[in-house]
């Protein structure tokens, strides 16, 4: 065996054992667990008190607000996310994105404007561990619609 | 003053075209939680504020935190039509930086 198969073998051997001893079982397998299973409402409702003055009971899930992230990061600190809605700019409020469990959970808030040709945003996010990441939508009409996708992190990205 | 990069994609693109405007700036997005190797908490330094426009009206107003990367980028959708794209920034520290690039736009 050469040096590169040895190191990459071992490495994939440690990795391996560092997984076993994790207590979670979605960390054992190479899945992505569910929102249920890594959410943290209660930090996240901190951020979303601070910011839209309403908690975690007053969003409304909806499928009018997609966000494109990857399911597994190899780092936290830099994980492109894209949110896209069908509704059109001049019916959207604001943008805002929290993840659960970052020390500090709120990410960003956006407005589009009248240039705006779409209601889309991309950018890049820390993310300290394995968690959703919130996005919500505050309507014109005064609706806050809330999309959430969970993005495992290998390495995290706020130490 | 920290270097920002715009980019259009399409490049050159068709009169009422949809184009994704990517911008990028060169900036720590110090979130203040991190220490140094003496352990000292690095102060926080991040981008509070950024505007983009495209020929002199708003296509977004952005408000990032902590939590989004260093040298961040940020993507936004416009229609085609020829004129200046501005970007203009503001951090913690009171530094403010600003960029424009000529959107060309064939007929």
């Amino acid at each position: 065996m050469n040096r590169r198969g040895f190191l990459k073998r071992a490495g994939l051997a440690g990795a391996a054992l560092a997984a076993s001893r994790l207590a979670p079982a979605w960390a054992q397998a190479a899945t992505v667990p569910t929102v249920e299973e890594v959410q943290d409402i209660e930090h996240l409702n901190g951020g979303l008190m601070e910011v839209l003055g309403i908690d975690f009971s007053k969003l409304e899930p909806s499928d009018q607000v997609t966000i494109n992230a990857p399911e597994i990061a190899e780092s936290g600190a830099n994980v492109p996310v894209e949110i896209v809605s069908e509704l059109a700019p001049s019916e959207v409020r604001g943008i805002h994105c929290f993840v659960d469990k970052n020390p500090f959970p709120h990410i960003f808030s956006m407005s589009l404007g009248p240039k705006a040709a779409q209601t889309y945003f991309a950018t890049r996010i820390r993310i300290g561990e394995t968690a959703p990441v919130r996005v919500v939508v505050e309507t014109a009409d005064g609706r806050y619609l809330l999309a959430s996708h969970v993005t495992r992190v290998t390495v995290g990205g706020c130490g | 003053m920290a270097l920002i990069l715009i980019r259009f994609s399409p490049s050159k693109p068709k009169k009422g075209e949809l184009v994704k405007v990517s911008v990028v700036v060169r900036h720590p997005m110090e979130p203040g939680t991190r220490k140094d190797e003496n352990g000292q908490i690095i102060p926080a330094n991040y981008i509070t504020e950024l505007e983009v426009a495209h020929g002199g009206e708003r296509v977004a107003h952005v408000n990032p935190g902590r939590g989004v990367s260093a040298n961040p980028l940020f993507a936004f959708m416009i229609k085609a039509e020829p004129g200046e794209v501005t970007v203009r920034y503001t951090d913690t520290a009171g530094e403010t930086g600003e960029k424009s690039k000529t959107l060309k736009v064939a007929e």
